[in-house]
Formats: structure tokens, sequence, C-alpha cells
């Protein structure tokens, strides 16, 4: 096992910045994910780590080796594809063999190395199949063995749940953890699910247009989103965020509507408005952090109700606020109809505020 | 209920048999049209030649006789020599052609349909665009240059020229196929330790052998019949292919249909026969290498 | 550990120096070397060729003389044969025969392959039978039908008299009306499975969905067919047109065979032409001259090809 560490790496497509600068460590035995938007950069940042594509700059080391020019046989990684990419015409186990044969391995050496590895993913009695006739999640695992067989200093996922179905892809979430764990292996995984980054990784990198946004623990990254893309991005439903005016009401630092209405600041908050380049602040709140109440009352700020979706325990609520659509969980036992006048509360410890020029959280300095 | 439902599955009854009996009209005169010719040279062939000239003709034969194919496939006679000494021609030409299009045509095809090269377009189209000369063009330079590379009567003279025409269309056609085939197959087995080409070698190419096959029947079939370069690039008759030796034949024996019909017969049958036994990955390729890009 | 990247959540394009075109070919230098046998084979057979013609069609050569003894006339190959009535008899022959074997064997193609599209008992089978004319060889073709219409114990003839159409054995091939019509009938024979081919190809790429759309809509068949199936078919159509009509301008084999251009140059269309003139009459440098200005048509009737071509890539590529 060994880390991996990412220096200034550029790729461009023509005048395109693919990837722009991008900049991490993942330490030995880290798992860490990298996710965005389709197009965002994460898939080429994963053919750069394994050499798939030439780099236009910048430095990739992988364990104490800075590996810019190595063949892709030479990083010493081993990758899953998205499609599998199982060799149709193979056996599942002549699949599994391959990386071996390719080594040069004498033949009992890899016949042990295969048994074992089917033996881990529990897909011996497949090893005489051809892909074609395995399941989708049966080929989910003759990929991971033909990475895991090799024991590879990386292992690189290039979204290698998105064909499963949901029911499967929980499944294998869980058993990919499993593995990372076992194994205690250095995985890359790129996904476009923030629920599959969330759940599975150490760490998270969040990518967007070809830059890096945030590289941190997942947690932190849910707790102190570092922009406006990273907290719409990262959590379910997407945090809410409402642009608004901030001004000086009554002598308090609030933020004003243009629907008339204004929400005072608490002394924190009014610290993080004042280093905002412009008096456009973006009021930011997951769902969990808004209380809806059916009266006004001094701090709430009328919205109208939109849509109500029960899912059981939990009826996600969406409203118009200053003309944002806000999202709001509550309890199954409160009932709120459609077109209803509410009004919300805010939690001034748990929200976020963004300025509305650089779309960059607001710290308090 | 399959995917013909357009032509055949309208709303009202009166509508399903306009439209069915329309097409069946169509396809019994397509199939007469395309099968009479064939049936007429295969009741000729086996008629005597006094049985071909008559009037009205004998619409079947009445007393039928192989004795036209005995004469062109025995090797004791002089018209069987010549004729069976054509086929062999004919064989060694098209055989060699095969291999060396596959040859050629593989990489090229692979490269067209993976690298991104600076003027691959270009290259692409220029190997495209020699589709669009005719062979009569080419005939004059082409033997000038035949006899300046010393193979003017030498079938390495035919087999060349057959290679030219026949590349760009195997190159088409085999770069369908490959842009078919996932990169992520190549790609993982570069991470899985194969160099490029070991990855083109030993993954891609096994997953490529329908397009190589049809290819290799394309390219079988256009040189097996080809005749302007034959007829003009050879003299010596030893050397003739069928459909140049098949019409110095017929100049010399004018009226002997029967002789001609069975010559006709035995020349079609090679190129019949292969295409009807692989005719799935001939039709496939051409699917995929004209239709899809 | 936060790090990031400068004006983060706005997706910007950054501008920066290409690689200059030397760079780039010297970096993908290996791809090259895949290409190569087949540039290499395509230069010496067509470029050189293509340089030939082009130098020959200034020259005039002496019948009966070496090649090396020709003599440089200047444009009056050019002159000759724009002023000459054969050539306009020719051209209109070309024309007439490109057009008519091309729309025609596309139109009989396209019928086939919509006949052939449902599945049936057989289907494979007459698949395979209307497919078999154009693998035979043209050479084959030309005998068969040379038979077919002979003038005394052809098969056509005999039946039109059979059924009290004609009197007299008609004569298809000797006759200058005929002839031209005749031999567009053994062309179209041997080129429409190709087009049905092709047609049955892109028939498979229309979307079900929609025409299981259209029929929920209450669209009637022809309303589908004209709606959805021949707009959906309109860039493999091009294709195939363009193609047939590229090999029809090229035919050779079958007027040259059964006609060999006669009666009085009525089936004679410019490769036959061109190849008498340089063949049987060794007028290799008008011959030439006549290339060069095939040259000229084919460029730019392969303009519209590759114009065809590349925006069925593009298509695809912007799927």
């Amino acid at each position: 096992m060994a880390e991996v560490v990412l220096q200034h790496v550029m790729k461009y497509y023509g005048n395109l910045a693919a990837v722009n600068d991008v900049n991490f460590t993942v330490n030995d035995g880290e798992f860490v994910a990298l996710v965005g938007p389709s197009g965002c950069g994460k898939t080429t940042t994963l053919n750069l780590i394994a050499g798939l594509l030439p780099m236009s700059g910048g430095d990739i080391s992988i364990g104490d080796r800075i590996v810019n020019d190595l063949d892709p046989k030479d990083r010493d990684i081993a990758m899953v594809f998205q499609n599998y990419a199982l060799y149709p015409n193979k056996s599942v186990y002549k699949n599994l063999a391959f990386p071996l044969q390719m080594r040069k391995l004498p033949n009992d050496e890899i016949d042990r190395k295969v048994q074992a590895a089917a033996k881990v993913l529990d897909i011996t009695y497949l090893l005489e199949r051809k892909p074609r006739e395995l399941s989708g999640g049966q080929q989910q695992r003759v990929a991971l063995g033909r990475a895991l067989v090799r024991d590879p200093a990386v292992f690189l996922m290039d979204e290698p749940l998105s064909n499963l179905d949901a029911k499967l892809r929980v499944q294998m979430r869980s058993e990919i953890k499993r593995f990372h764990q076992d194994l205690n292996a250095t995985i890359v995984y790129v996904t476009h699910d923030q629920l599959e980054a969330v759940t599975m990784a150490d760490k998270m990198a969040v990518m967007n247009g070809g830059l890096l946004q945030q590289y941190d623990t997942p947690a932190r990254v849910f707790a102190n989103p570092i922009n406006m893309f990273v907290a719409g991005f990262i959590g379910s439903p997407a945090m809410s965020l409402v642009p608004l005016q901030a001004s000086t009401v009554d002598g308090r630092v609030s933020l004003s509507s243009v629907e008339g209405w204004s929400l005072p600041l608490s002394d924190a908050n009014a610290r993080k408005v004042a280093s905002a380049k412009s008096a456009k602040v973006v009021l930011g709140a997951r769902h969990s952090t808004i209380r809806l109440h059916k009266e006004a009352a001094t701090g709430f700020v009328p919205a109208k109700v939109y849509t109500v979706e029960p899912t059981g325990d939990i009826t996600f609520v969406q409203a118009f606020l200053s003309g944002a659509i806000v999202n709001i969980s509550l309890p199954p036992t409160v009932s709120v109809a459609p077109d209803e006048m509410v009004w919300l509360e805010f939690d001034q410890e748990r929200i976020h505020l963004f300025d509305g020029e650089t779309e960059m959280a607001l710290r308090a300095d | 209920m399959t995917s013909a439902s357009q032509i055949s599955r309208p709303r009202s009854r009166k509508g399903v048999d306009g439209w069915r009996w329309t097409g069946r009209f169509f396809l019994v005169f397509m199939i007469l049209y395309t099968a009479i010719p064939m049936v007429w040279m295969l009741l000729t062939s086996i008629k005597s030649g006094f049985a071909a000239m008559q009037f009205p003709p004998q619409w079947w034969p009445s007393e039928p006789t192989l004795a036209s194919y005995q004469k062109l496939l025995d090797p004791q006679n002089s018209v069987g020599q010549d004729f069976l000494r054509f086929f062999w021609n004919s064989l060694f030409v098209s055989v060699c052609t095969t291999i060396l299009a596959v040859l050629v045509a593989v990489p090229a095809a692979y490269a067209f349909s993976r690298f991104r090269f600076p003027g691959r377009r270009f290259l692409f189209f220029a190997v495209l665009l020699r589709n669009m000369f005719p062979a009569v063009i080419f005939l004059v330079p082409l033997f000038i240059l035949m006899r300046v590379l010393g193979l003017v009567n030498t079938h390495g003279s035919l087999i060349l020229t057959y290679l030219t025409f026949g590349l760009p269309l195997a190159i088409w056609l085999l770069k369908g196929f490959y842009d078919n085939i996932p990169i992520q197959l190549e790609q993982a087995a570069r991470i899985d330790g194969a160099t490029r080409f070991q990855a083109f070698l030993l993954i891609v190419t096994p997953l490529s052998v329908p397009g190589i096959i049809a290819t290799a029947i394309y390219s079988f079939i256009g040189a097996w019949n080809e005749y302007i370069y034959a007829a003009t690039f050879l003299t010596k008759n030893d050397q003739l292919t069928l459909p140049v030796g098949i019409q110095r034949f017929f100049s010399e024996n004018t009226t002997d249909f029967p002789g001609l019909m069975a010559a006709s017969f035995i020349m079609s049958v090679p190129v019949v026969v292969l295409f009807l036994v692989l005719q799935k990955y001939f039709v496939r390729a051409l699917t995929e290498g004209a239709v899809k890009h | 550990m936060t790090t990031v990247a400068g004006h983060a959540g706005l997706s910007r394009k950054h501008f920066v120096v290409q690689p200059s075109l030397l760079q780039q070919m010297w970096t993908s230098r290996a791809d090259y070397l895949y290409v190569l046998p087949a540039i290499v084979v395509m230069l010496v057979v067509i470029a050189y060729p293509i340089y030939y013609t082009i130098d020959l069609s200034f020259f005039k050569t002496p019948p009966g003389l070496q090649l090396r003894d020709k003599i440089f006339v200047g444009v009056d190959n050019y002159t000759s044969i724009l002023s000459s009535e054969v050539f306009w008899r020719v051209t209109l022959n070309t024309v007439i025969w490109t057009v008519a074997s091309t729309l025609i064997a596309f139109v009989l193609g396209f019928g086939s392959a919509l006949a052939l599209h449902r599945d049936f008992a057989g289907r494979a089978v007459l698949r395979a039978i209307l497919i078999i004319p154009w693998v035979i060889s043209a050479v084959a073709a030309s005998y068969i039908w040379k038979w077919m219409y002979h003038s005394d114990f052809g098969l056509i003839g005999a039946v039109l008299v059979q059924l009290g159409i004609v009197d007299t054995q008609p004569n298809f091939i000797d006759n200058i009306y005929s002839v031209l019509p005749s031999l567009i009938v053994v062309n179209i024979w041997r080129e429409f499975p190709f087009a049905m081919i092709m047609m049955m190809a892109g028939l498979q790429t229309v979307p079900e969905q929609l025409l299981r759309a259209a029929r929920v809509d209450g669209a009637s068949a022809w309303q589908r067919f004209w709606h959805i199936t021949l707009p959906h078919m309109a860039g493999v159509s091009t294709v195939t047109i363009l193609l047939l009509a590229v090999a029809n301008f090229n035919s050779f084999i079958i007027p040259w065979i059964m006609t060999g251009g006669g009666p009085s140059n009525a089936s004679h269309i410019w490769i036959t032409h061109i190849y008498e003139l340089a063949f049987g009459r060794q007028r290799w440098g008008v011959a030439a001259a006549y290339s060069v200005l095939l040259f000229i048509i084919l460029m730019s009737l392969g303009y519209f090809y590759v114009r065809a071509l590349s925006a069925n890539e593009k298509k695809e590529q912007g799927a």
C-alpha cells in the first residue's frame, strides 16, 4: 500500500482545462472519493492517476515514485471500471489470471492467487463462466477480484456501482467498504453520487468545472461547505439557498427580502456578513435545521407551501421563500397543505451564509 | 411482436391487408427478378449445345447433361486444363490479397478508431476517397509502375492493386467494429500490465474476429471478381484469372452457351458459398461500419 | 485540512497555448506506425497515378509510337474532347446510366429492406437469395444477362413472344434505343442488394419507442413511415445513394462485356469510352485528359460524400 500525491495536476483538451491545478494527498490506507457532477473532471483525474491519459502539467506520485511518465502497467495500480471491462472472450478464471500472466508469474502461483481472490469474493463457483453469463453483481465481484488478485499499491475505482440496480448497489456499497477495511487498501473512488461518497469514504474531494472545490472528511464537508456549489451538491435533499440583501434594520444586521420581511442575525452571523464583498448574501440551511410554524412570531419569515411529500417517517415540504425553493423536513404528525402560508424559523447556530458575488462561504474573522 | 411493426401493424384491418399485400407482391417480384437469371443459367448449363439453341426454348432441359461441367473440370482435356488453371490462379490471387488486406487494414482501422493523432480525419477520408476513383484512371500509370517494379505479367501486380481498392472499405468496416469495442477493455488490460500493443493484440484482436472475417470475405470477393486490371496486366494465357479467362473462352466459342453458363456457375460457387456461410458477419460488418458512423 | 481552488463554484474555461502541431505529431508518433502500411500502399498506388495522369493529359501520343515519345500539346486534348460530338453523347449516356441505376436500385433496395424487416418464416432464405446477385462477379452477370437477352434464343424475348406481347424476338442490346435501358436493368440487378443491406441496417436503428408512441398517438402505418422511419433514414440514405452513384459512375464491366459500348456508341459511358480511347485506339493523351475531367467531377461528388459521412459521424458523437 502507498500514498498518492497530486501536485498542480493539469489536463487540457484543446483550450479547455478538464482538470485545473488539482492538489490533494491520499494517505496510505485511506479511502478517498472523487465526487462531482458529470463533466467535472473526476474521471479524468482518475485516468491521470492511472496513466491512461497524458498529463498537461503537474506531478503525480504513488508511493515514493513520481509516476508522471510511467505506463499504467508500471504504476502498481489496479482499476475497476464502471462497465466492469471484463474481457468478454475469457472465462472468469482467465480474467483474474490475466494481470498475473502479464507479470509473467509462474502458473502454480497464478493459480494459487486466483483461487485465493475468488475465495475472498465468494466467486469460486463462477470461475469457469464467461462474463456475459454473469449477473451485474457477479460481474462487479469479478472486476473487484481482478483488481484484488495483484495486490496493488492503489485501487482506482470509476463509478463501479452505477450500473447496478438500487438494492444491489446498497449491498455492494457495504461490501466495498468492508473490502477496504479488511485489506487496509488505498482506494481512490470516483462517483457522481454524493451519498456513496459520504457513506463510504474517509475523505471526499468535491470537484466542479475541473477545479477541486473542497477536500476533507465527509462530516466536515457536510458541516462546513466551502462554497455554494459544495453546499448544494452534498446532502439530500439539497441545502436550500435563498439570495437576500444584507441591511441594518432597527440597528441590527439583518437579511432582507424583496418580499418585504427581514431576518435579524445573531452577532456571530452579523460578523460573517460584514466580511462579504457586497450586500448580496445567500442564506443556506439544511432541511433539518428549519422549523415550520403555522403562526407568525418575531424572527420567523413567511413562506408559501409548494409541495408536500410524505415518506412515512418524515414528511418533506418544499416552500417558496423570497422566490427560492426551501426544503423542510417535518414529523408526519404535522399536516400542511399546498399553497398554505407558513412561517419558517432558522437555527442561527446552524445556518450557512455565502457571499452572493463570490459564492464562497462567509467566515467570521 | 417484432421490430417491423411500422409497416405491418396499422390500425384498421383494411390497412393491414393493403400494406401486407403490397409488400408480398413486391417481394415476389424481386425474387423473380433476382432468381430467374440465375435459374436460367443453371438450366442452360445442363443442356446440350443443340438443346440450348432452340426456339421456343426448352423451358426445362429434356435431356439434362453434365457434359459442360465435365469438359471444364477435366484435367485431361485442353479446355479443362485452361479452366482449372484459371481457377487456381484466381484462388491464389484472392487468398494472397485477403491475407495482406487483413494484415494492413487491422492496424490502420484500429488507429483510426482509437488514436487521436493530428491528420487522422484527413488520412481517413483520403483512404476512403480511393473508393471514388474508377479503375480505368489508374490503369496506365499502374501498368507503368508495375513495369518499373518488374511485376508485369505476375500475380504480384494484381495482388498489390487489389489491396489498394480493397483496403478503404476494409478499413472502414473494421473501424466500425473497433468503435464498438469499449475502450475500457484496453485500459483495463494496460493497468493489468499489458503494453498498448499487447492490449491490442491480446484483448482487442480476438474480439474483432467477426470484423476480420467480414473484411476477409469482402477482400476475397472483390479480388475473385475483379476484371479490368487482370485483363490489362496479364497477357500470358497461363496466368489469367477466371473472369478474363472466361472472356477469352467465350470469344473463341461464341455459341457454346451451356459451357459459358457452366463456367459462370463454377466461377460463382466459391464466392456465393463463402458468402452464404459467413453472411452474418458480412452483413453485420457493413451495418456497423456503414451505418453507425 | 481544507483546500480551495480559486474561484470555486464557477466552471470557467481556461485558455492556454495549445502544443504546436509538430509537437502533437511527435507525441503521437507511435500512432502513425499503425496507419503507415496503409498510407504507403495508398501513396504508391494512388498519388503517383494521379500525378501521372494529369501530366499525360497535356501530351499527344502518336499511334504506333511508344509512350515515351509523347509530344507536348498543351490543352489541345481538352479542347478536342469538349468540341467532339461523341463526348456529349457519352456524357448524356453516363448521366442517364448513373441517375437511373442509382435511383431505381435505391428504391428497390429500400423496398426490399422494408418488406424483409418484419420477421416471417423463410425471411433469411429470401434475404440470402436477394443478396446473391451482388456477390457474384459482374463478368458472370454480364454473360448470364447477355444470354437472357439473346436475339434468337434469349429467355426474355421468348417469353414475350409466347405471351403474344410481341411477334418476333426483340433485339434488346443490338438496338440503339433499347440497349441502355437493357444494360441498366442488369446493373440494377447487381446493385440493389447493396442498397437493401444498407437500408436494413438503417431500419434497425429506428427507435421502436418512437414508433409505438406514434401508434398510440393514432398515426397510420403510412404516417409512421413518413414522419418517423423516413426522417430517421436520411443519413443512411444519403450515404447509400452517394456510394451507389459513385459506383455507377465508375461502371465498366457490364457495358464493356455486354456491348463494348455499341451499337454506335449508344451504350458507351465515360469509363468504357476512356478505356477504348486508351487501350483500343492508343490515344493515351486524350484518355488522360478525359480522366482528369472525371477527377474533377468525382472530387465534387467526393466532397458531398465526405460531408455526408462526417455529418453522420458528428451526429453519432453528439448522441
